[in-house]
This record gives C-alpha cells, sequence and structure tokens, in this order.
C-alpha cells in the first residue's frame, strides 16, 4: 500500500479538543483533509475545515475518501470505524486509546471482512518525513533519509531519530503500530510493507514489550527479508509487572501466583540474533550499526 | 476491575447460572440474624486466592460457632487484606468440581473458552487437565459442548455444562469483561449443577459504560483503584538503596532512562511518569507546571535521593517553562533552608542570564538537597553542566544519564 500518493483524508471526531492543533499542522504539511465528521456538529467549520454530522455526506463535496483518522471517544470508535468502512475507506488510523478490547476484537474483524488496513488504536500515526503528514507525530523531530521506523511509542521514535538525525541518516517513514494490546495491523504487516517499500533501506523497530519483537523472528522465517533490521526493546530488564497474554498464562497466574513464569525474554532476545535481528542497547548504538551496515555495502 | 465472590455471583444469578441462598455480613453480631438454615458456610471476601489453605473459610453449625467463626475471619488478613464482608453460605455436597473460565487472549486476539474436569483446590491437577477452545468466530452454543466434550464430560453433563458456559460467555460480552470464572462448578449426586465460587474481572477501559458496577456495593479498595486520574503515577520500581529518582513524560521513556542508568550498573530508587502532555490538553501549562512542582514535593520529602533525574521530551516552548518550575522549585526549597541568604530573586532563565542563576544556584543551596539534572530539549547554549550547582541541564539524555551517574558515584 502506497501511503505517499496524494490521499484524500478525514478527521473523524474532529471536534475532539486538541485535535484542531493536529490539523492545522498536517494541512502545513501538505495533507489533503477535505472534511472533518462529527455527528451534531455538521454545519461547522473547524480551522478552514468543513465539518459533516456522516462520513457519507462527505462524498457531497469529493469524489473519494482515502483515509480517515479517528479521534473519536473510546467507546465510539467502533462505531466509526464501521461507518468509514461501509462508505469505502479502507485505510484508517485509530488515535484513541484504550478502546474496549472486545470492540477493538469486532472492528478488526470488520477491518479483516472488507480488507481494510488499520492503524492503532492508540496509534500516533505515520510520517514520511517532508512529504505526508497523518496524525500526531511532530515532523520537527524527524528528517527525511532511508531508515523506516516502526515504533510503539511516540517518545523512543523521537530518541531514535535524534540519534539518527545526528548522523544524517533520517528516515524514510515513521509508524505508530499503537498503544493498545489489540491492534489493528500487526508488526509483521508493517515489516512487509517497508520491505518492499523502495525509499526504505533499513528497518528499526522500537518497543518496550519483547513480546511484540517475537513477531519479527516468525516474519524472517517465512519471508525473503533482503532489509537489514535492528530492533530496539526498551525495559528489558526493569521490573516490572507481569503482562499475561495468551489465556492459559492467565487462568494459570490467576489460580496461583506461585506458579512460575517462564523469563521469555532472553529466549527471544536469542531467536531475534538467531535469525540476523541486531539487538541495540540504547538509541545511540542505532546510529552506530545503520553507519557501519551502510558503509559496508558502499564498500 | 475485579468483583469479590459475592459480587461476581450476583452477576451469575442475573443470567441464571446456578448459585447457594446466601447472605452478606458486615458485622459478626449480625450473624444472628441469619435467613439461611445450619450447616452454613463462612467466606472471607478478599481478592486473594488460596483463601481456602489459611482459614478463610470455616464450616459452623450453630449460632454460637458461627459468630466466633465470623470474629476470626474478620481478623484474618489474607495476603495482607483484611475482608469487609463475609459470606454465608447455605452448604452443598458435591460429588465433583469442574472448571470453567472465559479469559480474553490478547495473543489471540479473542476469547477462548477453558475448563477442567479436576476444578477445586488443587491447581496442579486443575491445569493438567485444562481444556481450551478458541472463539475466532461468533459463539454458538457448539462451542461449549465441544469444550464439555473435551474436557472427557458425557450424557446430561454435556448439556448442562454447556449451557452455563453460554450463559457465562453471555456476561461476558455484555458486561466487558477480561475474565469469569467458576471454581469449582459442584456436581451432585443427581448431577445437579451450581457455582460454588467465582471470579469476573471487569476490563478497566470499560467499566464506565457498565452502569452494573454502580450497584455492586464496592469495598473500599475497589474504590481506591477506581480510575482516578491525578495526571501521574509512580512505577514499581522500589529500591531502597538507590539514590535517583526518575521523573519523565511517558512510560517508554522510563523504561529507556532506567535501562541507560542500569547499564552503568546504578539502579534508581523510584520512578514518575507524568501522564499528560505539556500542550495536547485542555487545561493550561500552569496546571503542568503544578503537578510537576508535587511531584517535585514529594520526591525531595519522602526519600532520601542524591538526584532528582528529569527526562521529558516536550517543545522548545514547553521545555523552557518545565525547566523554569524546576528553577523556582529549587529556589524556593532553598529559600526555606536558608531564608537569611541575600541573594535570591528575578531567579530567570526567559531573561536569559544564565550565568547569574548559575551563580545564585550554586551559593543557595544546602547540601542535603538531591540535585536536579535535566534532560529537556533546549537551544545547546542553555546547557549549564559546569561546577557545582544543583541544576544541570542538557538536551542529550546519554549525557543527562552521564552527568547523573557521575553525581551519585562522586559523595
Amino acid at each position: 500500500m502506497d501511503w505517499s500518493s496524494p490521499n484524500k483524508v478525514i478527521i473523524q471526531g474532529i471536534t475532539e479538543p486538541e485535535i484542531a492543533f493536529h490539523a492545522v499542522q498536517m494541512k502545513a504539511y501538505g495533507t489533503d483533509i477535505v472534511a472533518g465528521v462529527n455527528p451534531g456538529q455538521g454545519g461547522k467549520t473547524i480551522e478552514d475545515i468543513p465539518v459533516f454530522d456522516l462520513v457519507e455526506q462527505v462524498l457531497t463535496i469529493a469524489d473519494s475518501i482515502d483515509t480517515s483518522l479517528i479521534f473519536a471517544p473510546p467507546y465510539q470508535v467502533l462505531d466509526a470505524v464501521k461507518e468509514a468502512i461501509s462508505t469505502g475507506i479502507r485505510r484508517i488510523v485509530i488515535f484513541t486509546s484504550n478502546v474496549p478490547p472486545l470492540d477493538s476484537i469486532e472492528l478488526i474483524k470488520c477491518a479483516q471482512a472488507s480488507n481494510t488496513l488499520i492503524l492503532g488504536a492508540g496509534s500516533d500515526g505515520i510520517i514520511i518525513p517532508e512529504q505526508v503528514l497523518l496524525g500526531k507525530l511532530q515532523p520537527k523531530f524527524y528528517q527525511r533519509g532511508k531508515v523506516g521506523l516502526i515504533t510503539t511509542s511516540k517518545y523512543l521514535s523521537y530518541e531514535v531519530a535524534a540519534e539518527l538525525n545526528q548522523t544524517n541518516i533520517g528516515q524514510s517513514i515513521v509508524v505508530s503500530l499503537g498503544s493498545d494490546r489489540i491492534s489493528g495491523s500487526s508488526l509483521p504487516q508493517w515489516l512487509s510493507i517497508l520491505n518492499e517499500d523502495p525509499h526504505t533501506e533499513a528497518i528499526v523497530f522500537i518497543g518496550q514489550r519483547i513480546k511484540k519483537a517475537e513477531a519479527i523472528v516468525a516474519f524472517c522465517k517465512n519471508q525473503e527479508c533482503d532489509k537489514p533490521i535492528i530492533s530496539y526493546i526498551a525495559g528489558l530488564k526493569t521490573p516490572k509487572e507481569k503482562v499475561l497474554n495468551d489465556a492459559v498464562s492467565i487462568i494459570s497466574n490467576h489460580l496461583s501466583t506461585s506458579i512460575p513464569t517462564v523469563n521469555q525474554e532472553r529466549r527471544i532476545v536469542n531467536q531475534l540474533k538467531k535469525v540476523g535481528v541486531k539487538i541495540a542497547k540504547r538509541p545511540s548504538e542505532i546510529s552506530s550499526m545503520l553507519s557501519e551496515i551502510f558503509h559496508s555495502q558502499t564498500s | 476491575m475485579e468483583l469479590l465472590e459475592y459480587q461476581a455471583k450476583e452477576l451469575f444469578r442475573m443470567v441464571g447460572i446456578p448459585i447457594l441462598p446466601s447472605q452478606t455480613i458486615k458485622d459478626s453480631r449480625k450473624i444472628k440474624q441469619l435467613q439461611i438454615p445450619y450447616p452454613v458456610v463462612l467466606k472471607s471476601q478478599v481478592r486473594a486466592g488460596g483463601r481456602g489453605k489459611v482459614g478463610g473459610v470455616k464450616f459452623v453449625a450453630n449460632t454460637i460457632d458461627a459468630i466466633a467463626a465470623a470474629r476470626t475471619i474478620f481478623n484474618l488478613s489474607i495476603l495482607g487484606e483484611y475482608p469487609e464482608v463475609i459470606l454465608a453460605e447455605a452448604h452443598y455436597n458435591a460429588e465433583r468440581e469442574f472448571f470453567l473460565a472465559i479469559v480474553l487472549d490478547y495473543e489471540l486476539q479473542c476469547p477462548v473458552l477453558l475448563g477442567s474436569a479436576y476444578g477445586g483446590m488443587n491447581v496442579n491437577a486443575l491445569l493438567a487437565n485444562l481444556q481450551q477452545v478458541v472463539i475466532n468466530t461468533e459463539f454458538s452454543l457448539f462451542h461449549a459442548r465441544r469444550l464439555a466434550a473435551c474436557m472427557g464430560l458425557s450424557g446430561n453433563l454435556i448439556c448442562s455444562v454447556s449451557e452455563i458456559i453460554a450463559k457465562m460467555y453471555c456476561l461476558f460480552q455484555e458486561k466487558d469483561l477480561d475474565l469469569i470464572e467458576i471454581n469449582p462448578l459442584g456436581v451432585n449426586t443427581q448431577g445437579e449443577l451450581m457455582a460454588l465460587d467465582g471470579k469476573i474481572t471487569i476490563n478497566s477501559h470499560a467499566l464506565s459504560r457498565q452502569p452494573i458496577i454502580n450497584t455492586l456495593n464496592l469495598s473500599e479498595y475497589q474504590k481506591e483503584h477506581h480510575p482516578n486520574p491525578v495526571g501521574w503515577h509512580w512505577l514499581d520500581w522500589n529500591n531502597r538503596a538507590g539514590k535517583i529518582a526518575t521523573v519523565c513524560n511517558s512510560f517508554d521513556l522510563a523504561l529507556l532512562t532506567w535501562d541507560l542508568l542500569n547499564q552503568n550498573r546504578i539502579n534508581p530508587a523510584c520512578g514518575v511518569v507524568i501522564d499528560d502532555n505539556f500542550t495536547d490538553q485542555e487545561q493550561s501549562p500552569q496546571l503542568y507546571c503544578d503537578r510537576l512542582r508535587q511531584i517535585l514535593a514529594e520526591l525531595t520529602s519522602t526519600k532520601k535521593l542524591k538526584v532528582i533525574l528529569i527526562n521529558i521530551w516536550e517543545t522548545e516552548t514547553a521545555s523552557n517553562e518545565i525547566l523554569q518550575t524546576v528553577v523556582d522549585y529549587v529556589q524556593s526549597t532553598s529559600e526555606l533552608d536558608l531564608s537569611s541568604s541575600p541573594e535570591k530573586s528575578n531567579l530567570s532563565i526567559k531573561s536569559a542570564n544564565r550565568d547569574r542563576l548559575q551563580n545564585s544556584l550554586e551559593k543557595e543551596l544546602s547540601p542535603s538537597q538531591p540535585k536536579f539534572v535535566v534532560r529537556l530539549l533546549a537551544e545547546k547554549d542553555l546547557t549549564l553542566d559546569t561546577g557545582d550547582e544543583s541544576i544541570h541541564l542538557s538536551s542529550s539524555l546519554e549525557n543527562a544519564v552521564a552527568k547523573a551517574i557521575s553525581i551519585v558515584k562522586s559523595n
């Protein structure tokens, strides 16, 4: 899916506080925001953007809509996604976080049935520096370049970008996967999108849960990935609450907290290394690793 | 939010999952007015599991025994928790005990039915025989029958158990649950089923669309842990030997900061995360700065710290205000400490009088105060990292961390 092409964008939930700021920023960056949608607020304009009650009403002023950015409150997200899909929109970014998980499960089903790509919930959006801005990432912290960042955290991506900018490596695209535990598009999906992106020469995954990074292992085993992948996982050794994901672990832990949970971190780190993924210990190490990779490629 | 047994059973009753006649008691003397015929089981209503093994469940045959048992239970802490309520329940003769649960599986991104024909307190046998059915399409009764069959059930039990599962699933969907569990589900000699104990966890992000929680008589603990945003929270890092506290504006930044300290063999004492953004909010930046002051006051008053390491990623405008807040805070505390100090007014970084800031800081701070290492995005010339002043500012995280470490190691 090509995100760099011209793109007609709507914002669902445009009258939520703080959204106007991002809308202005996106327009200044050249994003074609055709309209906003907010039930009951139709007829208004916000920062020169016309507001409609329904998504389908936007089609009275535009031939088609490519992308919807959803900022609706958590309990209205599922409905907003269904409305966007029924109007034919096939790219959706959900910025709202803390969507009830049963709603997330249902909206993912709707997306799969209609072949819609959903980023989020809890995403900060996508930026292609100096080209496309969809969402809340602050453009001034990024610089155009050749490394694709996939991140679960806005701030960690700023830290990494700052290091890359110092060595003039820059970013080809930055994708924020979303902070919610259930997300519409997965890490492997984005790995394969970036693997095919002609402007991306290397991929960096930035996250805070090793469990998510495990998906890279499967991706590298199943698919030909010819671009180098570097991964930085924050807090590998930090004392933290156990976060259990699968049903049997959850129930075992619930029945008796004395049942030990296997420390998966070392195992996953080793698997990642085995499939050729480099593990950076800190953001500054990412830029030195990349410099080395690019240097060896040119020589 | 985790419900207590009697609250979970209230939900069971609403969907027709069979439960025993029962009554809640808040005071051991009230047990005289018990409506349930003896023998009765008294059960401590705490969140912790394993209460039966430590005396939180007692069988009683008459009122005198019951009063004594109730007193004991009210005074018995289970993993540090005293019950506010005891559940008095009729006795049930179970011939077999099953385990049933529905859990939201975050890896598969769908609910999973779980069951074991060996329910009850023997967790090892239960888990060894645990069966599961993944619900990745619309739930239908046959999914429940499939689980019952996997559990090794036969005859009428296949139908009666799967009907209970269907009712659990109904609660799971309607009430936005993370988990619903019946353990044990008692089966008597006639093959009748009874939910003898149960647990329910409502997903915290869905609580405010579940009016049911307003009718459940929440315990003090549950009320306390009801999401009540104050704008910042502590991280569970308590390390008594630590000398550094971190203040970050996101959990991820806190992890990164911890990593960098840990890679130099230093573990922070504690961490604070500010949940709000400086700009992205309805409230004023003033409130943000007030919160930061509150956090700093709490850190300096309660911990024996050498360094408070502040790592906040905000725009430069916001960074200036945040730095000003820290400077003001340090100044106000030093005024308290050294009220006779003559040189203290007009300390402002906005006025760009940075040499003066540096000088006055050096003079004004008492040695017992922790030093402040601040990492904010700022123009390069704002870096004040010479001498022995109490606020060090750097726009590079790694430099800030190195500074914090050198302070800790220097004395």
